[in-house]
């Protein structure tokens, strides 16, 4: 109760600082900034306050509280226990509150030294009262009584002896019992990357936030200039928190959910790349502003979209609105949240897009200077590169909303979709990140382009022609390791020149080869790897790709789980993988998850497929409907009926022993033979004596299961079989059999070295915009090209 | 006209072109078996799995293979390369993509559909009591 009440105290000091801040900028009242900040401090406190309270609720096992009992257990390790916080929809949301409110206190005293305060804000009080809205809708408070009232509230005196009794209402009568248990974490997320990324994502989409007030802002004082310069920094801090967070979800997927690559285009993943790519874009055509004026909307425009895709991926992923079409599942939040979305999304377009629109007409007009050969055209084309990108991965990602309205039926675009569209947009990507590095502001000439171009397409043609050893691929993909090895060499170039005259500068050419180291790791753990289906018999060794695989049995790991032991040699070298599989009581599924072992130049992955059991052919369940043939492997089996006497009836009413046999006709080939099953019923355990039949492959048995006599319509009657087939020749006498997916992954430790360089690219580029003076832009910028 | 507008205008009418051809190549139509197999390419097809009927999987050659019955109330053998899905027998109702070979219809993606799997509902409220 006192959570959801200090939820609404937020949301309700969010809005009145939202109030405040803005009457502060209409009237340039300075008591109202106080006011306003005063009013804002009590939100962040509430927030704190509120989430300090659901983890200690969680932390001491509260179940009365819905979201706590729907989500935790008492088993649950510290670490895991508290990542139950943002284990659910509401506590998601929970954390995003959170970090946007502590994000606030800085962003309060950034802006205030800028003089934005009044104006940043009033638009960021307003997105946390947004933000506070969604608790109150989907509130982590909420009691248990409340959600299921009708299963837990009794009615009627309280029985004595019963544990965890609450009296909701003594006049009445009425209490519940609490739950001593949760549900539990699901075991897909129970691993220590729920501890970290799930945090590092949800900071990111907080510090999307802040480009995009300080857009606003921007447009409220009519400060169309130095409003870039307040807010760069911000924007490299949202990116690089972003990317991190986007990251460590890939390896997360590659290294314990078995997806087999660290990206599978999935709508979630998808949701966070959407606005982290045009947070890039905009990155890129700030520079050009400040530069020589140009580009003033497009800053303004890219922006205030990179916070609106947040918005917008948030709908994608948390309405319900996909439904069925990913593997994830949605877990439909109710109408509100669906709305409530929406009208998010409505408000922050209205708002900035609104007062962009408004203030398009009196912004200063900058003569487009620059030629074809010049950096800011390359900038320009970059950008506009990413923001395509973003806008193929948008209208896949939102394929089934699509669908539907063309089709009345939602189906989502396969993966090669994504591919297609963006590999193109990664080879003019990757080539304008090294072109734009040797191309001068306002213009260059041809001949000194190709001078500085020389090193860097040797290294590329040097590259390619190594891929080209490797194996040969197809035209797209060459070109794609070209450009990227020509981004590679033309930034450490250009890179290493900067390093010298000042460390600082170094950033954005330190990022440029993090992405390119990626992208060639992308094309060869991706497009190189290999991939072979191996069963491997218990004790027996086998050889695949390069590697003596043997399988040496499962152990018990916990409760649940099962690992398999797979020794891996190589070149006398002895090493270990143990991939889990497991059935998961909690999501009522197989869960599997690979192993690998890292090698300098590759990864040896290996994820489990199944386990066969020892005795082979097996036994499987079939149900029989009366008088029709039903095919088993080159047989054909008819159920006939049932054979029971009024003697056996007698005797069943009796107690006594008696027995039922249930007839099969078996046909194969020309042979057409009667089988007769039996169960022996009576006192103790009733008996089954299978039926045979002497195929010509060997004996198959047919027991019964279960009997469905309909007594109204005799021919509706059915019959549940168990057969068991003979020996097949080809698995006779094999032990446990695991069958894994092996694959190579060539050089994909070049995928984290580049994730690795690209943060520290972004961290060197923060620091150098957060400590730039006033001075003059262009002293700096000479110096950098 | 400058060449930068030129290459501009270039350059988004390609995208636009590339991303809707893609985008309808990409898209796989819902059908049934029948539409399947007179279309002749790769649709996505919704239907029951047939529990009854033999399912089986061959460890060797990694093949998941069982019946399924379409809307159409049509029953077709589904071959898939890959093991037995995830949830594959709690599922109600599966969603295969593919096309057809001779009479199988060889699914390259098998969806399965689970009614609402992680929420709580009452009934487990009073289990966990």
């Amino acid at each position: 109760m006192a959570g959801g009440l200090i939820v609404k105290f937020g949301f309700a000091a969010a809005l009145g600082a939202a109030f405040l801040y803005a009457w502060a900028h209409a009237r340039a009242d300075r008591r109202a900034v106080l006011y306003g900040r005063l009013s804002f401090f009590a939100s962040v406190a509430a927030q704190a306050t509120a989430s300090a309270l659901l983890l200690f609720f969680i932390l001491t096992h509260q179940f009365q509280y819905t979201y706590i009992w729907s989500y935790s257990s008492t088993n649950l390790p510290i670490p895991l226990l508290i990542s139950t916080f943002y284990a659910g929809q509401e506590g998601s949301f929970m954390l995003w509150t959170l970090f946007t409110a502590l994000i606030g206190l800085f962003l309060a005293r950034y802006a205030s030294r800028k003089d934005y305060e009044a104006e940043v804000m009033a638009v960021y009080s307003l997105i946390l009262a947004f933000l506070f809205l969604m608790l109150v809708v989907k509130d982590p408070f909420e009691y248990i009584w409340v959600t299921f009232a009708s299963d837990v509230i009794q009615s009627g005196p309280v029985p004595q002896g019963l544990a965890n009794i609450l009296v909701l209402d003594a006049a009445k009568g009425l209490w519940a019992q609490i739950p001593a248990e949760g549900r539990g974490l699901n075991p897909l997320l129970q691993n220590y990357w729920m501890v970290i990324h799930p945090q590092i994502l949800f900071m990111g989409f907080s510090a999307m936030a802040i480009p995009y007030t300080l857009a606003v802002a921007g447009l409220l004082k009519k400060d169309y200039h130095s409003w870039i310069r307040v807010a760069t920094p911000w924007s490299v801090f949202a990116a690089l928190v972003l990317g991190v967070g986007i990251i460590l979800g890939g390896y997360w997927a590659y290294e314990t959910l078995g997806w087999g690559g660290f990206w599978g285009w999935d709508p979630v993943e998808n949701s966070s790349l959407i606005p982290w790519l045009i947070c890039v874009a905009s990155i890129h055509t700030s520079l050009t502003q400040r530069r020589n004026g140009a580009f003033v909307r497009t800053n303004f425009a890219l922006s205030l979209l990179s916070f609106v895709m947040v918005l917008y991926s948030t709908f994608l992923t948390r309405s319900g609105i996909l439904g069925d079409t990913s593997v994830h599942s949605f877990v439909d939040p109710g109408m509100w949240v669906y709305w409530l979305l929406l009208l998010f999304i409505a408000v922050f377009v209205a708002l900035g897009f609104g007062l962009l629109l408004w203030r398009m007409r009196e912004m200063p007009k900058v003569p487009v200077q620059h030629s074809v050969l010049s950096r800011e055209f390359a900038l320009f084309l970059g950008a506009g590169a990413l923001v395509f990108s973003a806008v193929f991965i948008t209208v896949g990602t939102s394929s089934p909303i699509i669908t539907t309205l063309l089709n009345g039926k939602a189906s989502a675009v396969d993966i090669m979709y994504y591919v297609h569209t963006n590999l193109p947009l990664g080879i003019a990507i990757t080539f304008l990140s090294g072109v734009g590095q040797l191309l001068w502001w306002r213009r260059t000439k041809t001949a000194s382009l190709l001078k500085r171009m020389l090193v860097p397409a040797v290294v590329a043609f040097g590259v390619t022609a190594f891929m080209l050893l490797l194996g040969t691929e197809e035209l797209l993909i060459l070109l794609f390791v070209f450009t990227a090895a020509f981004s590679l060499a033309a930034n450490v170039q250009v890179g290493w020149d900067m390093y010298r005259g000042n460390p600082k500068l170094a950033g954005g050419a330190l990022a440029h080869i993090g992405i390119a180291v990626m992208c060639i790791g992308f094309v060869t753990s991706e497009r190189y790897d290999e991939t072979r289906t191996v069963a491997l018999e218990k004790g027996k060794p086998a050889e695949t790709l390069g590697y003596q695989l043997t399988y040496t049995g499962h152990r018990q790991v916990d409760a649940e789980r099962y690992a398999f032991d797979v020794r891996v040699e190589r070149d006398g070298r002895v090493l270990q993988v143990a991939p889990v599989m497991h059935y998961s009581e909690f999501t009522q599924s197989i869960l599997r998850h690979p192993d690998l072992v890292n090698f300098l130049h590759r990864d040896f992955y290996v994820a489990p497929l199944s386990v066969e059991e020892a005795t082979s052919g097996g036994s499987r369940a079939f149900e029989l409907l009366k008088g029709t043939p039903t095919p088993l492997d080159g047989l054909s089996v008819t159920f006939l009926g049932f054979d029971f006497t009024d003697a056996d009836r007698d005797a069943m009413m009796e107690n006594k022993p008696f027995e039922i046999r249930a007839l099969l006709e078996v046909v194969e080939g020309a042979k057409r033979e009667r089988v007769v099953m039996r169960m022996n019923g009576g006192a103790g355990a009733p008996e089954y004596i299978p039926g045979r039949f002497e195929s010509s492959s060997g004996d198959y048995a047919f027991t019964i299961v279960q009997m469905k006599p309909n007594q109204e319509d005799d021919s509706m009657s059915a019959l549940v079989v168990s057969v068991t087939a003979p020996t097949d020749a080809s698995r006779a006498g094999k032990d446990e059999t695991l069958v894994i997916e092996a694959s190579i992954k060539p050089y994909i430790n070049l995928v984290w070295v580049g994730t690795v360089t690209l943060a520290i690219g972004f961290l060197l580029t923060m620091y150098r915009r957060l400590t730039e003076r006033e001075t003059s832009e262009s002293e700096e910028e000479e110096t950098e090209a | 006209m400058k060449p930068k507008v030129i290459v501009g205008v270039l350059v988004v009418a390609v995208g636009i072109v590339l991303g809707a051809v893609n985008f309808l190549d990409a898209n796989v139509e819902y059908g049934n078996f029948q539409t399947a197999r007179e279309m002749g390419k790769k649709l996505q097809v919704n239907g029951e799995w047939m529990r009854e009927m033999q399912t089986s999987f061959d460890a060797d050659k990694v093949v998941f293979t069982f019946y399924m019955k379409d809307e159409n109330d049509e029953v077709v053998r589904v071959v898939y390369h890959g093991a037995r899905p995830n949830n594959f027998e709690m599922a109600s109702s599966i969603v295969a993509k593919g096309k057809f070979d001779g009479n199988e219809f060889h699914a390259s993606d098998i969806l399965t559909k689970c009614p609402s799997k992680y929420e709580g509902t009452g009934e487990d409220v009073k289990k966990s009591m």
